[in-house]
C-alpha cells in the first residue's frame, strides 16, 4: 500500500511511532497528485514548493497534523498565496492574511499541497463553472465531481490528500463529497470561523471537511471547530468535543424521512441506497419514523436562491479593480473603469446572480421578493426546529441524481436550482448535514445525508461512524 | 415576461455589469424564470412572520475599544496597481 | 390681494465622528491625521474574507449621544448594507443601521424667533461606517488639469452617528442654534470632541417651502456643510432662491444641490444620485442593548449646557449672554461652579470668569484645562473684592499676578503691599499727620481760611491716597483730614 492511500487516522499513527516521515507522505503524496492532476485537474493552484518550506521550517512539531499534506479551497484565503475563488477577477491576487480555519490547521502543522478548484465564487454545483476549467470525478472522469467545492472532493477522493476543506454554502460540501465518494461535514453555522473565506451567502456560508473516513472528520473538525472572536456569528459558550468513541450508539434514536420527499423521483442508485441504510439503522436499533416539511419542499429552493443572490451582490460590490485583482490601466472614468473590470472579471452565471440579486432588493421589489424571503427563511427554520422536536436526525437523500457527464448540464438554470433541494435547507436552518458514502453502483459512488438539530455536529459524526462500519469506506479509484 | 431586456440592462448596469446582446438575452431569460419561481412566495401568508435574519438568538459580540495595528499594510498597497506614493488613484471624480 | 408669506420647512443631517480609539469595525487607529494609508487593515478595506466586529466604545458613544439628544435607546438595532459604488467606499457598501437604528426619537429645545423655547424633534440617531477620503489635486499638489483623484482610507471605517431631525426647523438662525445645541450637548456627554475644524461635524439640510396660498415647494436636499456659518448661508441662500422661483409661479424641483461655499451658490449636483439598496448586514448579528447598560450609561451623563445656562439664569440670576458664555465650555461651567461651591457670589464670579479669566485665557491661548489658579482661590479673590477687602481696581492686579505666577492669594497680596480692607484708624491717621507735617504751608493757609473753594484740602486728600497706595476710602480720607485740621 502506498502512502497517499493511508487515512487520516492510520497516517498519524504511523507517523506518531515513527515508523514513516512527513518528508516520505508529502514525496508519495505529490507523486500522485503529478500522475492524476492532468486527468482530474482538480487545483487552481499547487503550492508544493510552499508545503516544502513548511515542512523544513517545522513550525508546530508537536501539533496534531504535524507533516500532514492538505488541499483547502481557494475562496479561503491563504497568506502570500495566490487565492482566486475561480474568478478571473481576483487576478494574481496574494491576501495578506490567512483564513482562521486554514491557520488551525497550519499551527496543527499540516502541510499545504494546493488551493483546489471550484465553481466561481461557489456559486455551482458541477466544479465546471470556474474560470480555469473543469475539475473531473475521479470515480469516471467523464463525470462531473460535483461543486462547488470539487476540487477539494476529488482531491481527497483521488487520493491526493488525506483530508481537506471545502465550503458549503447551499450544500458545495455534502453533493461533491456524494458524487466523489467521500464523507463531507457542512457543520451547524457558527461552528467553523468564516474569517477569511471569500463570501457568497454570508449568512449560508460555512466551512467544512471532507475525508474518506468519519474519523478523520472528527480529527479535522476538533481542529477547526474553534472560536474566532473575528467572526462575529462563530459560537461563544459552547465547547464542543469530536474525540472519536469505540463505544458509540444510535439504540433508541429517531431517524426521520421527509413526508413529502417520498413523492420525488430519485435514481434508482439513489433509492436503494435509502432501502439499504434504513436497513441498517434499524438494525443498530435506531426507530425510523416521519417527519413533514411541507414548506421546505414547495419552497426552500426559491427562498435559498433569494436570499443568496441578494446576498452574494452586496458581497460582490468590492470587486471594482482599484485595490486588488483584475484591472484595466486606460479608463477614462470611474464608471467605466468599474463597468471594464467586472463585465471582464466576473463568468456568467456570477454576473446572473448579481443581477438578479440587484434585482430582488430594488427599492421597489425588496417587500416582495427579498423581504418575503427573509420571512419564509422563518418558517423554514420553524418546521426544522418542530422536526427535531419529533426526531433526532433526518435521513435523506444529497441529490436525487447520480453524477452527471460534463458538458451534460441542462440549460434551464431553474432545473439545476431544484436539484439542490436536498441540500440547501439545511444552510437556511443553519443545521449540521453528514454527507456519507454508503457504496458503490457500477463504479459510481452513492452517497446520502444525515441532518441533525443545530449544534448536533458530533453527534451526527457519531451516527456517521456506525453507518461506516457496515457501509465499510471508499476505496480510492485507480486512475493509472 | 416580468422584466424587459431595457429594464435588465438597466439593472446590469447599476451593478456596474456591461452585458453583451447575446448575454443580454440569457439574462433577460434567467430572471424572469427566476421571478417566476419566487411567485410560489405569494401562496404563503407571511404578514405576520416575523423576518429571519440569524440562524439562532444570536447577540452581536462587542469588541474592546483597543488599537491593534495591522502591520502589513504594505502588503495591501502592494496588491494595486493603482498607486501612486502612499495613495490609491483612481480616474478623477468631478467634486459637485 | 394679501401679500404672499413663505414658511421654510427644514429638516438636518448631521454626521458626527464618535471619540474611540479604534475604528467601528476593526482594531485599526482613528487617527486620521496619520500618513495616507498607514491605518488600514483587511478589515476596513473590504479585503475578500475579511469580517466587521463591532467596537464596544462605539456603542456606548452612541448610548451617550442618544441619551444627550433625549432620544430613547432601542434594545435591539441591526445593521445594514448601504450599496453604492464609489472608491472611497472599498466594500461597495456601507454599513449602516438605516431601518432598524439605536435611538427612538428625542428632541432638541431651541429659541423661535419671538425667543420661546421650541422643541427640534430628532427622529433617530444610527451608528456607521465613514468611508476613506478624496484627493482631487495631482500628487504634487497641482490642482488644474490633474486626472486622478487620489483615496486615503486612513477615516474609512472610523465610527460616525448619523442624528437626523424631523423638519421642524424654521430658519437659518434656528438651524445654527440647533447644531449649536446639539453639538455642545454632545461635547458634553463625553461622545465626541466634535471638533469642526477637523471635520468632525458634517451638515445637509431638506429645505421646502411653504406658501401661504396653500402651495407646497418640493424638497431639496443640500449637501456639502462643513461649518456652521456654511449651514447658515446655505439655507438662507435656498430660502431666497426657492421663493423667488414660487413667487413667479416656478417649480420647485426635488433635486440634490451642492453648496459652493466659495460662490455662496448651491447648484445641482453633478454627481448622479446614487442608486440605494439595503439588505441585512449578515455578518453582524443584532445589537442588543439592556435596560442596566442604558443606566449605566444615564448615570454618567453630566447636565447638560442648556439645562446648565437656563439653571444659572433661573437660580443664580445671571445674564442669559453670561450663562451661554460659560456653559459653551463644559470644563469653564465647571471651573464656575466650583468657585461658586467654594463660596463666591454667583453673579460676580460669572463676570469675573467672562471677563478676567476668558480673557487671559484668549491673550495666552489657553484652555480652561490649562488654567493654574483654583477655584478656590479665585473664589477667595471675587470674595474679598465683594467684602471690600481688597478694591476692584487692586484685585484685578492680584488677578494678573496670581496668573503669571501661579501664586497663592495671600502671598500675593503681601508682596503687592496691599493691606486687606484699606488702610484706616490710626494708620490712616499716621499718614495724615506725616503729610500734614510736611506742608505746613499749607496747613496755614487752610486755617487762615484762605481755602474757600476746598481746593487745597483736596489736595492734601490726593497725597494720603497717594501715600495709602489707593488703599482708603477717599470719603474716609476726606473726613479724617477734615478732622485733622480743625
Ligand atoms: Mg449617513
Ligand atoms: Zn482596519
Amino acid at each position: 500500500m502506498e502512502l497517499y492511500e493511508y487515512n487520516l487516522h492510520d497516517l498519524l499513527e504511523k507517523l506518531n511511532s515513527k515508523e514513516i516521515s512527513s518528508k516520505e507522505i508529502f514525496e508519495s503524496c505529490k507523486k500522485r497528485i503529478d500522475s492524476c492532476e492532468d486527468k482530474i485537474h482538480a487545483f487552481i493552484t499547487r503550492t508544493e514548493d510552499f508545503a516544502k518550506s513548511q515542512l523544513e521550517e517545522n513550525e508546530n512539531p508537536a501539533g496534531i497534523f504535524a507533516g500532514v499534506p492538505t488541499v483547502i479551497k481557494d475562496n479561503l484565503c491563504t497568506k502570500g498565496i495566490k487565492t482566486t475563488a475561480a474568478s478571473k477577477i481576483l487576478g494574481e491576487w496574494k491576501p495578506p492574511y490567512d483564513a482562521t480555519a486554514w491557520k488551525y490547521l497550519r499551527e496543527a502543522g499540516a502541510v499545504l499541497m494546493g488551493k483546489a478548484n471550484m465553481d466561481e465564487f461557489a456559486m455551482g454545483n458541477t466544479c465546471g463553472n470556474s474560470a480555469f476549467g473543469a475539475t473531473h470525478n475521479p470515480n469516471d472522469i467523464s463525470r462531473v465531481p460535483g461543486g462547488s467545492s470539487g476540487g477539494s472532493a476529488a482531491a481527497v477522493s483521488a487520493g491526493y490528500v488525506p483530508f481537506s476543506l471545502g465550503s458549503d454554502t447551499g450544500g458545495s460540501i455534502r453533493q461533491p463529497a456524494s458524487y466523489c465518494g467521500v464523507y463531507g461535514l457542512k457543520p451547524t453555522y457558527g461552528m467553523v470561523s468564516r474569517y477569511g473565506l471569500i463570501s457568497y451567502g454570508s449568512s449560508l456560508d460555512q466551512i467544512g471537511p471532507f475525508a474518506r473516513t468519519v474519523e478523520d472528520l472528527q480529527l479535522v473538525m476538533s481542529v477547526i471547530a474553534k472560536y474566532d472572536p473575528m467572526d462575529s456569528s462563530c459560537f461563544r459558550e459552547k465547547t464542543h468535543d469530536f474525540t472519536h468513541s469505540e463505544n458509540v450508539s444510535i439504540k433508541g434514536k429517531k431517524i426521520a424521512l421527509v413526508k413529502e420527499f417520498q413523492d420525488f423521483t430519485l435514481d434508482a442508485p439513489i433509492a436503494e441506497a435509502m432501502n439499504k441504510i434504513k436497513k441498517i439503522l434499524e438494525d443498530e436499533g435506531a426507530v425510523i419514523t416521519e417527519v413533514s416539511l411541507p414548506v421546505v419542499s414547495r419552497y426552500a429552493v426559491a427562498c435559498y436562491y433569494a436570499l443568496a443572490m441578494s446576498e452574494a451582490h452586496t458581497n460582490l460590490e468590492r470587486y471594482d479593480g482599484v485595490r486588488y485583482g483584475y484591472t484595466v490601466n486606460d479608463a477614462s472614468s470611474l464608471k467605466e473603469m468599474f463597468e471594464r473590470v467586472r463585465s471582464y472579471g466576473f463568468g456568467s452565471e456570477v454576473k446572473s446572480r448579481i443581477i438578479a440579486g440587484t434585482c430582488l432588493t430594488e427599492p421597489s421589489r425588496c417587500e416582495e421578493y427579498y423581504v418575503a424571503a427573509t420571512k419564509v427563511r422563518t418558517l423554514i427554520a420553524q418546521e426544522f426546529s418542530r422536526a427535531f422536536g419529533e426526531a433526532d436526525f433526518i435521513l435523506q437523500p444529497v441529490t436525487p441524481s447520480m453524477p452527471p457527464k460534463i458538458g451534460e448540464v441542462d440549460d434551464d438554470e431553474m432545473k439545476g436550482y431544484e436539484a439542490d433541494l436536498y441540500t440547501l435547507p439545511v444552510n437556511l436552518a443553519g443545521l449540521p448535514g453528514l454527507s456519507f458514502f454508503t457504496g458503490y453502483s457500477e463504479n459510481l459512488p452513492v452517497g446520502l445525508q444525515l441532518i441533525g438539530p443545530r449544534w448536533s455536529d458530533a453527534d451526527l459524526l457519531n451516527a456517521g461512524v456506525i453507518i461506516e462500519r457496515h457501509t465499510g469506506s471508499p476505496k480510492i479509484p485507480d486512475l493509472n | 415576461m416580468k422584466l424587459t431586456s431595457e429594464e435588465v440592462n438597466s439593472i446590469a448596469l447599476e451593478s456596474r455589469l456591461v452585458l453583451s446582446e447575446q448575454e443580454l438575452a440569457g439574462a433577460v431569460r434567467y430572471i424572469n424564470n427566476f421571478l417566476d419561481m419566487l411567485d410560489r412566495f405569494k401562496e404563503l401568508d407571511l404578514k405576520d412572520v416575523e423576518p429571519f435574519s440569524f440562524a439562532e438568538a444570536l447577540e452581536c459580540p462587542l469588541r474592546d475599544d483597543t488599537v491593534v495595528k495591522f502591520n502589513n499594510a504594505g502588503a495591501i498597497l502592494n496588491e494595486s496597481e493603482h498607486v501612486d506614493g502612499p495613495y490609491f488613484k483612481v480616474p478623477r471624480i468631478m467634486e459637485e | 390681494m394679501p401679500e404672499l408669506t413663505f414658511t421654510p420647512v427644514i429638516g438636518i443631517e448631521i454626521h458626527i465622528r464618535l471619540k474611540t480609539d479604534s475604528k467601528i469595525f476593526c482594531s485599526c487607529s482613528t487617527n486620521t491625521d496619520a500618513p495616507a494609508n498607514t491605518n488600514i487593515c483587511p478589515v476596513c478595506l473590504g479585503l475578500p474574507g475579511s469580517l466587521p466586529r463591532l467596537n464596544n466604545q462605539v456603542v456606548e458613544q452612541g448610548i451617550l449621544t442618544g441619551l444627550a439628544l433625549n432620544c430613547g435607546i432601542s434594545p435591539k438595532s441591526l445593521f445594514f448594507r448601504k450599496s453604492y459604488f464609489y472608491p472611497d467606499l472599498p466594500k461597495g457598501h456601507q454599513v449602516t443601521q438605516c431601518d432598524f437604528p439605536i435611538t427612538t426619537e428625542g428632541y432638541i429645545e431651541v429659541h423661535d424667533d419671538n425667543g420661546n423655547l421650541k422643541k427640534i424633534r430628532v427622529n433617530h440617531l444610527h451608528l456607521e461606517e465613514d468611508v476613506g477620503s478624496l484627493h482631487h489635486s495631482a500628487s504634487d499638489g497641482r490642482l488644474e488639469g490633474a486626472d486622478t483623484s487620489y483615496v486615503d482610507y486612513n477615516r474609512c471605517g472610523t465610527p460616525l452617528a448619523e442624528i437626523v431631525s424631523e423638519p421642524d426647523v424654521a430658519s437659518a438662525r434656528e438651524a445654527v442654534e440647533y447644531v449649536t445645541t446639539l453639538r455642545r450637548r454632545v461635547i458634553y456627554s463625553g461622545a465626541s470632541d466634535v471638533e469642526l475644524e477637523k471635520g468632525m461635524m458634517r451638515f445637509d439640510a431638506n429645505v421646502s417651502m411653504k406658501c401661504s396660498d396653500g402651495r407646497w415647494g418640493r424638497k431639496v436636499e443640500v449637501k456639502n456643510m462643513n461649518s456652521f456659518k456654511a449651514l447658515e448661508r446655505a439655507i438662507e441662500f435656498e430660502i431666497k432662491r426657492q421663493k423667488k422661483l414660487m413667487l413667479n409661479g416656478e417649480e420647485v424641483l426635488q433635486e440634490t444641490r451642492h453648496w459652493n461655499d466659495a460662490k455662496g451658490v448651491t447648484s445641482p449636483s453633478r454627481v448622479k444620485e446614487f442608486y440605494r439598496k439595503f439588505i441585512v448586514e449578515p455578518d453582524l448579528p443584532p445589537l442588543i442593548i439592556t435596560q442596566e447598560w442604558v443606566d449605566r450609561m444615564k448615570a454618567k451623563m453630566p447636565e447638560m449646557p442648556d439645562v446648565k445656562a437656563n439653571r444659572y439664569v433661573s437660580e443664580w440670576g445671571i445674564p442669559r449672554e453670561v450663562a451661554d458664555v460659560i456653559t459653551d465650555d463644559k470644563n469653564l461651567a465647571a471651573y464656575f461652579e466650583a468657585c461658586v461651591a467654594a463660596g463666591a457670589n454667583p453673579v460676580r464670579a460669572s463676570h469675573w470668569i467672562r471677563t478676567e479669566v476668558l480673557r487671559v485665557l484668549n491673550e495666552n491661548q489657553l484652555k480652561i484645562s490649562d488654567f493654574k489658579m483654583k477655584p478656590e482661590t479665585l473664589a477667595a479673590l471675587v470674595s474679598r473684592v465683594d467684602d471690600g477687602k481688597i478694591s476692584t481696581t487692586q484685585g484685578k492686579e492680584v488677578f494678573d499676578y496670581m496668573f503669571a505666577n501661579n501664586s497663592d492669594i495671600d502671598e500675593t497680596v503681601s508682596k503687592l503691599g496691599i493691606t486687606e480692607g484699606g488702610v484706616v484708624g490710626n494708620a490712616l491717621n499716621d499718614i495724615i499727620q506725616s503729610v500734614i507735617k510736611a506742608n505746613p504751608d499749607v496747613l496755614e493757609e487752610i486755617k487762615s481760611g484762605k481755602d474757600k473753594k476746598g481746593k487745597k484740602l483736596k489736595f492734601l486728600q490726593g497725597l494720603v491716597m497717594k501715600e495709602t497706595k489707593g488703599q482708603a476710602k477717599p470719603q474716609e480720607v476726606a473726613e479724617a483730614i477734615a478732622e485733622a485740621v480743625k
